[in-house]
């Protein structure tokens, strides 16, 4: 009587554990093979980027500036790429400190580059600290047909042909008005840059889910737990089908 | 043909042995840095005389051309190179592994005449730096296929490197030969 009481308690609580654990073992299962298989599947290629998940991770989009010349937005994407609106155009070690516009050319100062760019935007040439550009200069300004470079000590004047730098005396830096000052890029163009900043693979999420990382220290006790009672659901299904086969003896 | 053969050996072993003296000869191979600057690069190569500068502008088809050549989008309209008597200095970038690599490049006669790392932002690979392996690219021309026509020895542990110096220095010839066109000749 006894036995048969602890035989009917053994399969009434492999039930309840089974009907308990039946969806999570279902995706353990899956994740386990995806992760398994993730070269093939190209799991860790594939990068999501959308607000929620990232701010879940603790990661933050950062807010992109730039400069608007005219109708035209020149900014850094945070990925070390000058953009002129929706296109990278050229290499731009952040910060972009000033941009100007002389004639038919822009000019965007990066932190270690002189770009310049035709009015469409298009990279014409770059003038970089290895060509001669003094690696204090913090702005530039344009004024009638001159470029000029204020560095922290003196003002020169480029020239964009020949690429040379004459220093200028008898000019206030300050009366240059050169624009420093950055502003927000508009929504729609930090759209466009969707795939730039932070990311997390694919990979990476479904490994956090299948640990139970992903919900903190709760999630990866509950897949303990999970664990736990697959242990006691393997042991139960195996004292049941014993008791089993000793009732067919008897 | 057995010499020419064993010439071609030996050369090979000499350049290897010498390359591994200096690899090995150098307490740090992490080779990150700038060189020279190009000013300097530049009056170096044609001291005494004063180059004049150029500009050579990528129309539609010097473009395509030049692609083909780095295998990559080609950006800015133009580019800026020094020449004086058929002898012209190019200074170009290209990426290595990650981070771009200064290279200077001069060719005289339509031969190569100089390869120099100007600047080198990788951590590992700046093995191609060294004389002994710059000096493989001396007398090199283009195919009609645009690539060297010499075959330049590689290096173990910089091969991302090394793909970027024969890629500047085959632009640099066809930039050369864009620039300063050669007569046809006329028999």
């Amino acid at each position: 009587m006894k036995s048969s009481n602890s035989i009917k308690t053994n399969i009434i609580w492999h039930r309840r554990i089974g009907l308990s654990v039946f969806l999570l073992l279902i995706f353990l299962a899956i994740s386990g093979f995806a992760l398994n298989h993730s070269p093939a599947l190209k799991l860790n290629k594939i990068s999501l980027s959308s607000s929620w998940l990232l701010s879940w991770y603790g990661l933050e989009k950062p807010l992109i500036k730039g400069f608007k010349l005219d109708d035209k937005w020149l900014y850094e994407d945070g990925s070390n790429l000058l953009y002129a609106d929706k296109q990278a155009v050229a290499t731009c070690s952040a910060p972009l400190l000033s941009v100007a516009k002389s004639s038919n050319t822009l000019y965007a100062l990066c932190a270690e580059t002189l770009h310049l760019l035709t009015e469409s935007g298009q990279l014409l040439e770059s003038f970089s600290q290895l060509d001669g550009l003094p690696n204090d200069v913090r702005a530039i300004s344009a004024v009638d047909k001159s470029l000029y470079l204020i560095t922290d000590s003196a003002v020169l004047e480029f020239n964009p042909e020949s690429l040379a730098l004459k220093p200028v005396s008898g000019i206030d830096p300050a009366s240059l008005n050169a624009i420093t000052d950055q502003l927000a890029v508009p929504e729609s163009l930090e759209q466009e840059l969707e795939n730039s900043g932070p990311s997390i693979s694919l990979e990476t999420v479904i490994l956090d889910l299948h640990s139970g990382r992903f919900f903190g220290q709760f999630g990866v006790l509950v897949i303990d737990i999970v664990g736990l009672l697959i242990c006691i659901l393997s042991i139960s299904g195996l004292l049941a089908w014993i008791n089993r086969l000793r009732q067919i003896k008897q | 043909m057995f010499n020419n053969l064993l010439n071609n050996l030996l050369s090979k072993v000499i350049f290897t042995g010498l390359l591994t003296t200096t690899l090995l000869a150098s307490p740090q191979l992490s080779a990150k840095g700038v060189y020279q600057s190009g000013p300097d690069f530049v009056a170096e190569v044609f001291a005494p005389q004063q180059p004049e500068p150029g500009v050579l502008w990528l129309n539609k088809s010097i473009r395509q051309e030049a692609e083909k050549i780095l295998g990559r989008k080609v950006l800015g309209l133009r580019v800026r190179y020094h020449q004086s008597a058929g002898k012209t200095a190019w200074i170009l970038n290209e990426i290595g592994k990650e981070m771009p690599i200064t290279i200077g490049v001069v060719i005289d006669q339509g031969k190569i005449s100089k390869v120099k790392i100007l600047a080198y932002r990788e951590s590992r690979g700046g093995e191609v730096r060294y004389p002994a392996y710059m000096a493989q690219y001396q007398g090199a021309t283009l195919t009609e296929k645009y690539k060297l026509d010499k075959s330049i020895d590689g290096i173990t542990g910089a091969t991302l490197s090394v793909w970027a110096v024969n890629k500047v220095a085959a632009l640099a010839l066809y930039y050369h030969s864009q620039a300063l066109p050669q007569p046809e000749s006329t028999n």
